[in-house]
């Protein structure tokens, strides 16, 4: 094996791709699919972008879900993290791409947005296996042994800054109007969030709500994460939009003594020699 | 009338927000007639144009992140690391990154963040360097010699590609990555030249048989242990080191025509699909 190269001289000026590709003269084509004449017009973007980032075209449906939790997770509001990246780009007058694309990068955080659906999943479905060996809602929720101040702190229950998620009430709404069906997966989530209401007075979340239905749609932790890689676009668009539109440096602006200093006192810089 | 779902029922917390946000690392210092003016900088207690007259780059640099000047064999050290690494080389997947937009004509402005984006990756890149500090400060009080052979016995190389035995230590196109071994041969004779990085080379010399040693990622993360810089700022710190010569290669596209680079002919390019 060492020094072997044969692996990459394999690969030297070549692309393989298991995904499609421009056939110059013969037309795009994704995953067996001809892009001009079986998608475009044919199925939604959604569908498409799960396409892309599962190799499996979903039914219409569940692609029109996947749109929902989208809008979810899209508020034009600047005070949210990723937002406000967008405002902040917008107030410099970065470029509309660029912002977003800044914003959408914020996302990927352990505390809040993209990523935490893989934890979210990942709970969800470890729960299930418990479930089904036995093992109650308050069992599973002891064996995260991850309790701080008192609350369990398990991905897709409770949220920052508030209690309860309207945003689930939506998806339900939109997951009955779809025809959806509850599923093992997203029966003990609520049974699971029954045990966070009546002894903590804590909630699902949207995190939890979505791990849960994606369980049940047999979606995995990283499929849906990359599916829903781009999730925040709009919602940071906006936020870039309303600033960039503003005077420029007009966002939140910040006096000197806005910013508490905690540090060290001033002092001189030594000289090099001593 | 039927009891509201929990998640429907939306309540602020009472969490408390700071009023402010703090620093420890920068004052500024308002101008008399307009406080949103900054008069007077200071890093970590020292102004900004003092440290101009009498310090470097690097040794502010050092400052900023660890809130003390560096000694001389530290600034020493932490500035042949930079030199060291200050370009990934023009085949780094995070510098085709660069000259890709420099070529393609993307903003000029964005080159750097493309290039730094895609050096986030945890294979070999600024990713891995947190792990890698992790994995040095846990194992450096062992025998590196015995460590390295119970990795060695536990790690299988994979059928195709790279062995990466812990973070910041594996093989490079199935061979040992020799600029970086140089690199950290260079550094390690140095008076600045710390435990871990003098254990990381022991740890590299152990894997050197089965075809393994130090990555970049490797040496960067030993040298910054021992500077004392925390793990969570590695990442950055690799970014900020690369940076140089991610940006010049995609600026240096930017210029010249967009067939100035490959475009892989349809006949190179190969479908396979999943089955």
């Amino acid at each position: 094996m060492k020094n072997n190269t044969d692996f990459w001289d394999q690969r030297r000026g070549k692309i393989f791709s298991k995904k499609g590709g421009w056939k110059i003269g013969q037309g795009v084509f994704n995953h067996g699919y001809s892009m001009m004449d079986d998608l475009v017009g044919e199925v939604s973007y959604m569908q498409v972008v799960m396409l892309n980032a599962t190799g499996r075209l979903p039914e219409r449906r569940l692609a029109d879900w996947i749109e929902a939790v989208y809008i979810c997770l899209s508020w034009p509001d600047p005070r949210i993290w990723c937002n406000q990246i967008g405002a902040l780009g917008g107030s410099m007058h970065a470029s509309a791409v660029a912002s977003v694309a800044a914003g959408i990068m914020a996302l990927d955080s352990r505390a809040y947005g993209t990523r935490p659906i893989i934890d979210g999943i990942k709970f969800i479905t470890g729960a299930l296996q418990q479930y089904n060996a036995g093992a109650t809602p308050t069992d599973i929720i002891a064996r995260q042994n991850t309790a701080r101040g008192g609350k369990p702190q398990i991905m897709g229950y409770s949220r920052p800054i508030a209690k309860g998620d309207e945003r689930i009430v939506a998806m339900e709404r939109v997951t009955e109007a779809l025809g959806f069906e509850i599923g093992p997966h997203m029966r003990l989530a609520y049974q699971i969030e029954e045990v966070f209401r009546s002894h903590y007075d804590e909630s699902m979340n949207i995190n939890g709500y979505g791990a849960a239905f994606m369980a049940d749609q047999d979606y995995s932790e990283e499929e849906t994460y990359r599916l829903l890689s781009s999730i925040g676009a709009s919602g940071i668009t906006a936020c870039y939009v309303d600033q960039c539109d503003s005077v420029p440096n007009s966002f939140l602006p910040l006096r000197c003594d806005d910013i508490q200093y905690e540090g060290k006192p001033k002092r001189a810089v030594p000289e090099k020699n001593s | 009338m039927q009891t509201p779902k929990p998640s429907a029922q939306v309540r602020k917390r009472d969490d408390i927000y700071a009023q402010r946000a703090t620093t420890r690392l920068w004052q500024e210092l308002p101008a008399a007639d307009n406080a949103y003016i900054t008069a007077q900088s200071r890093c970590h207690g020292y102004d900004l144009m003092a440290l101009m007259q009498k310090r470097s780059f690097v040794e502010v640099l050092y400052l900023l992140f660890r809130g003390e000047l560096p000694t001389p064999e530290e600034a020493a050290m932490l500035e042949a690391l930079m030199v060291g690494f200050i370009n990934p080389g023009p085949r780094h997947p995070a510098t085709r990154a660069a000259m890709n937009a420099g070529i393609g004509k993307t903003a000029p402005t964005l080159i750097l963040p493309i290039a730094l984006t895609t050096l986030s990756g945890k294979h070999n890149a600024a990713g891995s360097l947190e792990e890698g500090m992790r994995f040095l400060r846990k194992q450096r009080r062992q025998p590196a010699q015995e460590i390295a052979l119970q990795m060695l016995a536990e790690t299988a190389h994979p059928a195709e590609g790279d062995c990466h035995i812990a973070p910041g230590f594996g093989s490079l196109y199935n061979g040992v990555d020799l600029m970086s071994t140089q690199v950290a041969a260079q550094l390690l004779p140095m008076p600045g030249a710390g435990a871990t990085l003098k254990w990381g080379q022991q740890f590299a010399q152990a894997l050197a048989d089965a075809g393994l040693g130090w990555l970049a990622t490797g040496v960067v993360a030993a040298v910054l242990t021992d500077l004392g810089f925390q793990p969570r700022a590695a990442a950055g710190l690799y970014q900020i080191i690369s940076a140089p010569g991610l940006f010049a290669h995609g600026v240096e596209q930017a210029n010249k025509p967009m067939t100035g680079m490959p475009f892989i002919d349809d006949e190179d390019y190969i479908i396979e699909y999943e089955k």
